[in-house]
């Protein structure tokens, strides 16, 4: 949630809807909303899975609680809760294939035999309508504080456009669409758009903001560095993401991280990570290519590697994806235990207090 | 009369008498035709609205499928286990602050059946057209009333009733257009003479004097009575006398509430007529809602069982307290406590119209099958304000749609639009679209 109208407008709010069950980068996405916003460079609105998948989703839900807790099992009973704190996932009756390494982290075991990581995803009705979630979350963001960023199918986004009244919603409330997805200016079929190749055309050519596409090779060109995670991590012992990123391939590897490049860029478009390609129109090939045509009406770019700043982004990128998660209330609940103990050390007990209430009593 | 000049009796009959009443008929053997297929059972609906959420942890069915132990809330209930559905995970967003501060009362309320965000203003209200209005509008012709509006409390229309809320949004349930809301019917006495009267306004000295001089209205429509009790079967003539016998219970109930009236606490904010006791002053409503459900004069309403923020004590439960002041408990065990028992003493009163519209025989089936009762609230937990997991229940069985005696739980953020969708639908209002809606819900989740 935001500020009232008419205060000053908080960090820009990002919602993230990415493919953890097949992407290692979507996943340190997460991490590293979780930097920008413990330096209050960005806030976390929504964390979205792209494709249907159970584990993905407790994935998801591990790694949000890791950084943000549970929320309050308040008095009266422990319901509902904040919406910032749901992970969205496509309906479907069927999950998809889950990716076995990241899956396997979800089967760690702490040193007492206990589950390293608890998520509270049990079934899919412990999951929000992604298209749904997005576009409420929206809702509730200044006009133009938000962006989302896509690192996985576009099937999510093309039922968020079919939603009754969500394109001037967007267009209102958000600033752009980040993609990570595709390549540029041309390159290999992507995975993530070839499974769902309509709703991909459907979000580019429909999508009522522009759209800016951080491409494989971007991603390839910029990837996250394997060094990081045995060295910059250490502050916990037991970490869901650097887990992960070990159980993804075997150590060591740079992982490609185009979605690292989409959220630093949705956070800071005008900071010069990157180079941006004159404007134009992407669309989608029937094997999952993208083929960009330039043109000076066209609302889609895509960015590009800047020699000069690689060195700055890495150390950024590193910095972002392992910060600890940022000083906040004292929250009850199944996260990492370092990480709530050192949450813990940092922070006051938790606000009960109700709402503000302008209930007046009655006439007589 | 026209009926009896054939073998059928015309579904919309009424029993009519000189200058004033005009008594609609439940449904009787005698309007099916021998040979003829019979006339479609009218689906009723109404939305059965109470304030300040609900204690969850009392209300909530722990398990997904067929009923178990019901928690304490729902335990008043316990007799209807096979007649309702509770459902879970229904959120309504515009409720939410969206920017717009404060206020969480005033936008439950407002947006419970319109689906959108109000204007937050006490001056240019603006809302949008109900979905019980919708209904309305589609089907209304075919009944004497296209709607019914009934509250229990305050009726205030202007003023802020929350945080820069006009009162306008807590003490309506039913819009009919974005800014004009249908206020409800307060007191028992004009529901009755909205019901079977001319339909007169009168002031409250001119009610005291009919009230005083008046015979049962029934006295008016007897010479009608007989003769349609001649061409009647027995089983017709039983459910008659049972019918008739309901509307003089009525009008017994509504002579002692005005003579009671007398001795209210001149404190207190009610029209002439109204009970002092919430549990009479429901069971009037509620029986004459049943009443015209049963003799089809309407098959919508809507029931504002008191205003959301509302901060009415319960004297008739031995707590003094307001209600709104007892669920911002801020976790004090007494006070949540309270909440508890004044949220069972309204599934309790709810219990007892249950069993009015059970006990309306119709054809094979009731009128509460054949009806769709939805009874919550626009927030889960008062002292929070969370708009979402809103408790719902859905009793009834709709005309034989529903398949009940089921908890179901739908996925979390789940627009609440997406009943009001489904429950058009099955009144014959097809939409592609109300409010935040996403779709209708799953129709195998609910068959």
């Amino acid at each position: 949630m935001q500020a009232g109208r008419g205060t000053a407008k908080p960090p820009i709010g990002i919602a993230l809807d990415g493919d953890l069950g097949a992407r290692l980068d979507a996943l340190l996405a997460i991490a590293m909303l979780n930097g920008l916003a413990s330096k209050g460079e960005a806030r976390k609105i929504a964390v979205c899975i792209s494709r249907s998948s159970l584990k993905a989703a407790q994935l998801a839900d591990v790694a949000t609680a890791f950084y943000s807790g549970r929320p309050l099992p308040g008095p009266g009973g422990a319901v509902g809760g904040n919406p910032d704190t749901i992970i969205g996932m496509p309906d479907g009756p069927s999950f998809a294939t889950d990716n076995p390494p990241l899956a396997a982290v979800l089967s760690q075991k702490a040193a007492d035999g206990t589950p390293q990581y608890q998520s509270a995803v049990a079934t899919a009705l412990d999951t929000a309508d992604d298209a749904v979630l997005i576009r409420n979350m929206l809702l509730a963001q200044n006009d133009g504080n938000a962006a989302i960023v896509l690192a996985g199918p576009a099937s999510g986004l093309a039922r968020l456009l079919a939603l009754y009244g969500s394109k001037p919603q967007i267009a209102t409330k958000a600033a752009r669409l980040v993609v990570a997805v595709g390549a540029f200016p041309s390159g290999p079929p992507d995975a993530a758009l070839a499974s769902d190749v309509a709703a991909a055309r459907k979000v580019f050519a429909e999508w009522p903001t522009p759209i800016v596409a951080a491409g494989a090779e971007l991603g390839a060109a910029l990837p996250y560095p394997g060094a990081s995670i045995e060295s910059d991590f250490a502050w916990s012992k037991a970490h869901p993401i650097a887990d992960a990123y070990r159980a993804f391939k075997p150590m060591p590897y740079d992982a490609p991280a185009s979605a690292l490049a989409a959220l630093l860029y949705a956070a800071h478009p005008d900071e010069g990570f990157f180079k941006l390609s004159e404007p134009g129109t992407i669309a989608v090939l029937d094997d999952g290519r993208t083929q960009f045509t330039a043109s000076a009406e066209g609302q889609h770019r895509y960015l590009i590697a800047d020699p000069a700043q690689t060195d700055r982004v890495i150390k950024l990128y590193r910095g972002l994806v392992s910060a600890p998660p940022m000083p906040r209330a004292v929250r009850g609940g199944r996260g990492n235990a370092a990480a709530q103990q050192q949450q813990q050390q940092q922070q006051q007990p938790p606000a009960q207090a109700p709402k503000p209430d302008g209930i007046k009593p009655p006439t007589p | 009369m026209s009926f009896v000049t054939g073998r059928s009796i015309p579904r919309r009959t009424f029993l009519r008498g000189m200058g004033t009443a005009a008594i609609g008929l439940p449904f009787l053997d005698a309007m099916s035709p021998a040979f003829a297929a019979a006339p479609k059972t009218p689906v009723r609906l109404a939305f059965m609205y109470v304030p300040n959420g609900i204690d969850m942890k009392h209300w909530n069915i722990e398990q997904e499928g067929a009923f178990g132990e019901f928690p304490r809330v729902m335990k008043p209930l316990e007799a209807f286990k096979n007649d309702m559905l509770q459902i879970g995970n229904l959120t309504h967003n515009s409720g939410r602050a969206l920017l717009d501060g404060a206020g969480d009362h005033g936008r439950c309320a407002g947006s419970y059946l319109t689906g959108i965000q109000v204007k937050k203003t006490t001056v240019d209200i603006k809302a949008s057209v109900s979905c019980d209005q919708i209904i309305a509008n589609h089907i209304g012709n075919d009944t004497r009333f296209a709607s019914l509006e009934l509250g229990m409390d305050d009726s205030r229309q202007a003023g802020d009733c929350d945080s820069g809320y006009s009162c306008a949004y807590t003490n309506n349930l039913a819009w009919r257009s974005e800014t004009q809301p249908l206020p409800p019917i307060l007191d028992p006495r004009a529901l009755f003479e909205r019901l079977f009267g001319d339909g007169a306004v009168l002031s409250p000295e001119e009610k005291a004097r009919q009230a005083r001089y008046r015979r049962s209205i029934l006295d008016f429509v007897m010479s009608d009575t007989h003769t349609l009790q001649t061409s009647l079967g027995p089983t017709d003539k039983r459910k008659l006398d049972e019918y008739l016998s309901s509307i003089r219970e009525v009008e017994r109930q509504l002579e002692k509430a005005e003579r009671e009236s007398v001795v209210i606490d001149p404190g207190m904010p009610k029209p002439y007529g109204v009970p002092p006791d919430f549990g009479e002053h429901f069971k009037l409503l509620s029986g004459m809602l049943a009443i015209a459900f049963q003799a089809d004069l309407t098959r919508v309403a809507t029931f504002l069982m008191t205003r959301e923020g509302t901060s009415r004590s319960y004297r008739e439960i031995g707590i003094s307290d307001g209600h709104h002041p007892c669920t911002h408990h801020q976790g004090k065990p007494d006070l949540m406590e309270k909440v508890t028992r004044i949220n069972e003493y309204h599934t309790a009163q709810l219990a007892g119209f249950l069993t009015t519209l059970k006990s309306m025989k119709e054809g094979d089936s009731n009128v509460l099958d054949n009806s769709m009762i939805v009874y919550g609230a626009g927030l889960s937990d008062g002292n929070r304000h969370l708009h979402e997991d809103l408790p719902t229940l859905l009793i009834g069985r709709g005309g034989g749609y529903f398949k009940p005696g089921r908890r179901i739980i739908y996925r979390k953020e789940t627009p609440m639009c997406n009943l009001h969708l489904t429950l058009m639908d099955r009144m014959g209002v097809h939409l592609d679209n109300f409010g935040d809606a996403s779709s209708p819900l799953d129709p195998a989740s609910l068959t």
